[in-house]
């Protein structure tokens, strides 16, 4: 009897704000969300296609249909593309330290604000093939988010920080490396992983403009045309559970590379 | 009685120091030196130099422009021997929050300053880092990451990174700030501590503990403002005062604070801050 108070004192513990709960517990509400919306999915089924139509067309899609190659494409080319990004906005975000680089991430900054499909043309005209077409699409894409993200990071740096290593009597660039880029590292990782994630969010539209190379997102849009609902959900559930993958590799590699940058958080 | 002792060569001179923030005047006039205190008796025996002044006096500006973070409007800073004048670097400093570099260890930041000092690992820059860590009673933290040191304990890493940068001269913002009677008991033996630890070890603190200063330090320099006839303050702190508490018996005597000199020179130090 005590020991059953316990239990539901600690499942209590999860309906509370700012509370750490045991791992088990954890687990416990993950998996009855899952069951909960697994109810709910078959519960609707006829409106959506079911798990089990879901499940039979992602059987299809990837004995008959080639799905591991187009999800390789896919992969392939979103990681080139967080590739390039991480590249050029750490290299933007880095020398925002340069006042005359400044008005130059600003701009970069406001690019947010424009459609990327409008842009589509004048990359037709830079790129060589579909592939770099859709590379710099994702790029272009993805950029001005990260740039804004990790520009503002700069920004906020402490004075103190800045000062506290000019008493070492670090030169200016060995401040920018010691404070700016390693005690940042922590912040860029998080960016890229919000980065990465925006990029299969766009992954499908820019697959969808340029078709020429296959790729999980013209593989949906081609679904999508021809009403096959099960496997169009298919593929959202394998864009969803390759972005789960990759979101928890970068943050293994945050926990792995910056130890220190939960340390203070109280969800640790 | 007082202790023996004499004074001789300069090692930190300010010179008619001015300076001004947003078009007004913050310090003026500020016009002192330290010098080297010897004692006969004393192989090592470093310098304390403790600055009061009420809140928003100007103590922080002076202490940027000692740490050659920020140039004074008018007038120099000049340090050491060879009365050098003063550049980001050449100072110690040691800042009221203690910044340490949070993405490496204890023993990290450490190395980073050793080599700054140009002592590489096998110079016995890392024989150096763990001697001081056990001397400050951090031996056991040396791999922690900083976010997980008490106040105290970044305040001593922090000091120790002074240190190894090789500074004799050691600025210290706000030493006492959010420290319970203990810890600041504890800052204080510390501050001795690094004050003894080389003849030219000059330690200057930038506060507004008036008990601690005073049970710390060999001098004092009191900042205030001065009053016009009218009773309006003229704009520009200054130094107002300077206490040679060596000369009063106040200083480097063990459990001064609980003698009755200690209690009425205090009250009279906030006397005086009524008036600053």
């Amino acid at each position: 009897m005590a020991r059953s108070a316990v239990s539901f004192h600690r499942v209590l513990e999860a309906l509370s704000p700012n509370r750490q709960i045991a791992l088990p517990i954890y687990l416990g509400v993950t998996v009855a969300s899952v069951a909960v919306f697994l109810a709910a999915w078959q519960l609707a089924a006829g409106v959506i296609p079911s798990p089990a139509d879901v499940l039979a067309a992602l059987a299809r899609l990837w004995t008959e249909q080639g799905l591991f190659d187009e999800l390789a494409t896919s992969v392939t080319l979103n990681l080139e593309a967080i590739a390039w990004t991480t590249a050029i906005t750490l290299a933007l975000a880095y020398a925002t330290v340069v006042p005359a680089v400044r008005p130059i991430v600003a701009a970069v900054s406001k690019l947010r604000f424009t459609g990327m499909v409008g842009w589509a043309f004048v990359f037709t005209l830079w790129a060589r093939d579909g592939h770099q077409l859709k590379l710099w699409m994702l790029v272009f894409g993805m950029t001005p988010f990260f740039v804004t993200a990790m520009a503002a990071v700069v920004a906020e740096l402490p004075k103190e920080r800045f000062d506290h290593a000019r008493t070492l009597g670090m030169s200016e660039w060995r401040v920018v490396w010691e404070v700016v880029i390693r005690g940042t590292a922590d912040q860029a990782l998080e960016a890229l992983r919000q980065s990465a994630a925006m990029g299969w969010m766009m992954l499908t539209m820019v697959e969808g403009v340029v078709r020429s190379e296959g790729g999980i997102g013209a593989m949906m849009l081609n679904e999508n045309k021809h009403l096959q609902l099960d496997a169009v959900f298919a593929l959202i559930g394998v864009v969803l559970a390759v972005g789960v993958v990759q979101d928890g590799a970068l943050a293994w590699l945050r926990r792995t590379v910056c130890p220190y940058a939960e340390l203070t958080t109280e969800r640790r | 009685m007082t202790y023996p002792y004499e004074l001789r060569d300069t090692l930190i001179k300010i010179e008619d120091v001015h300076a001004s923030r947003g078009g007004s005047l913050v310090l003026r006039d500020i016009a002192v030196e330290i010098k080297n205190v010897v004692r006969p008796d004393v192989a090592d025996q470093g310098q304390v130099v403790g600055v009061l002044g009420p809140s928003g006096v100007g103590k922080t500006t002076l202490f940027r422009i000692l740490a050659g973070l920020d140039a004074p409007s008018r007038g120099r800073v000049l340090v050491g021997e060879a009365q050098i004048p003063v550049r980001a670097g050449m100072v110690g400093v040691v800042f009221q929050h203690y910044p340490l570099f949070e993405h490496r260890t204890v023993l990290g930041n450490l190395r980073v300053a050793a080599r700054r000092a140009g002592l590489s690992e096998r110079d016995g820059g890392e024989a150096r880092a763990h001697g001081l860590l056990e001397r400050f009673k951090l031996g056991d933290r040396a791999h922690a990451w900083p976010s997980e040191l008490s106040g105290g304990q970044r305040q001593r890493v922090a000091i120790i990174q002074q240190l190894l940068c090789g500074h004799t001269y050691l600025l210290m913002d706000e030493p006492f700030s959010g420290l319970d009677p203990i810890n600041k008991d504890h800052a204080c033996e510390l501050i001795a501590e690094v004050a003894r630890m080389d003849e030219r070890n000059t330690i200057i603190i930038v506060t507004h503990d008036i008990r601690e200063a005073v049970k710390v330090s060999d001098t004092l320099w009191l900042m205030g403002r001065d009053r016009a006839p009218s009773g309006e303050p003229v704009p520009g702190s200054r130094i107002v005062e300077t206490y040679n508490l060596i000369d009063r018996d106040l200083a480097w005597r063990p459990g001064i604070e609980r003698t009755a000199s200690f209690d009425v020179f205090v009250r009279e130090l906030c006397d005086r801050f009524q008036t600053l």
